[in-house]
């Protein structure tokens, strides 16, 4: 369980960074963003945009496959705690 | 024959951040190098600053203290070459086949860095963005000067090039240095009886001779005559003399 935990926490890590480095968050660390902390609208104040860039640097870095149905990408992109387990149910599917 | 009053001006380059490096740099003009140094806009929150190229951010250093917040202002933006280092790092992309950035893309437009400024300075007049050839700089004054014909009381006029990427060293040879230059410009006739605005005229006439080109770009030596109180001077290109003179 603990390696489980730790690499979430890895993942976690990773995509804010990757957040951050993608949409030009200079002003910003991986730990300044919270993992529930909303990352779109009043949250973070990421916008339209930066959910079109960012989807585009997951496929890239992850090779995970963005649903087209908005509700889940919705829900995907939430957090980014939401995205890190996204992220780790498309791996481990993939790993399957 | 058009008619401009220079309420006020702002230029940035590497190196020259103020009127009074311009004003020294008008007396002996010498192409000063570019390490890629950029405006850091700091007054603009870092959430609104981080999609700002190089040369949106050096538009925003010149054009800020020309539009007071309480104010809308026609806003005419001129660049020859535009977001060359944007296209160029996009036409990279299709040649390795690979996806292209959406906000890469989005900003790559010739009016996207007058869409910025409306956004980020909440102006919501006319703008306008022109591409023309080596006299940009007078296409964009014509273009204000509509805009003060029609009525606008002010017009902030922006001419902003950046030192493209080394692949185009061939074919953009007038950009010695990246710059930017912005004018306020406003009608003669409104002026005040104490005003001690430059007055410009500007007359287009047609060109037959050979072609002489200027030195600098034709913004920077409008700059530069100001500075140093030339009253009158003229720029080639292809068919088209232009010809200013200082009235005031």
């Amino acid at each position: 369980m603990e390696h489980v935990a730790v690499t979430r926490e890895a993942l976690e890590r990773d995509i804010a960074q990757l957040i951050i480095d993608t949409l030009n968050l200079e002003h910003l660390t991986a730990t300044d963003i919270p993992v529930d902390q909303p990352l779109f609208g009043d949250g973070l104040g990421l916008d339209s945009v930066d959910a079109l860039e960012l989807a585009l640097a997951l496929q890239k870095n992850y090779a995970v496959r963005i649903e087209s149905d908005v509700k889940d990408a919705r829900r995907h992109f939430a957090t980014i705690a939401s995205l890190a387990a996204f992220v780790g149910t498309q791996r481990a599917a993939c790993a399957d | 024959m058009m008619e401009f009053r220079i309420e006020q001006w702002r230029a940035w380059a590497p190196g020259l951040d103020s009127p009074q490096a311009w004003t020294t740099w008008a007396q002996s003009p010498v192409a000063v190098p570019d390490r890629l140094e950029q405006p850091e806009c700091l007054s603009l929150p870092a959430m609104q600053r981080r999609r700002l190229s190089r040369l949106a951010r050096m538009t925003m250093e010149v054009a800020s203290p020309l539009c007071s917040n309480e104010e809308q202002l026609p806003f005419v933006f001129g660049s020859r070459h535009g977001e060359t280092t944007r296209t160029f790092a996009l036409l990279g992309d299709v040649t390795d086949e690979q996806p292209l950035s959406p906000t890469q893309f989005g900003l790559s437009v010739h009016n996207a860095i007058a869409g910025q400024w409306s956004i980020l300075r909440g102006q919501r007049g006319e703008s306008v963005a022109i591409a023309g050839e080596a006299d940009t700089f007078e296409h964009a004054l014509l273009e204000s000067a509509m805009l003060l014909e029609a009525g606008a009381s002010s017009v902030l006029t922006v001419i902003a090039e950046e030192t493209p990427p080394s692949a185009y060293a061939g074919w953009i040879v007038d950009v010695p240095f990246s710059y930017a230059l912005a004018l306020r410009l406003g009608r003669v006739d409104t002026s005040g009886p104490q005003s001690t605005d430059a007055c410009w005229q500007l007359r287009l006439d047609r060109h037959d001779g050979g072609s002489a080109h200027c030195a600098w770009p034709h913004a920077l030596d409008f700059l530069r005559a100001s500075q140093t109180g030339e009253k009158s001077l003229e720029h080639v290109w292809k068919t088209r003399r232009w010809n200013w003179q200082r009235t005031r």
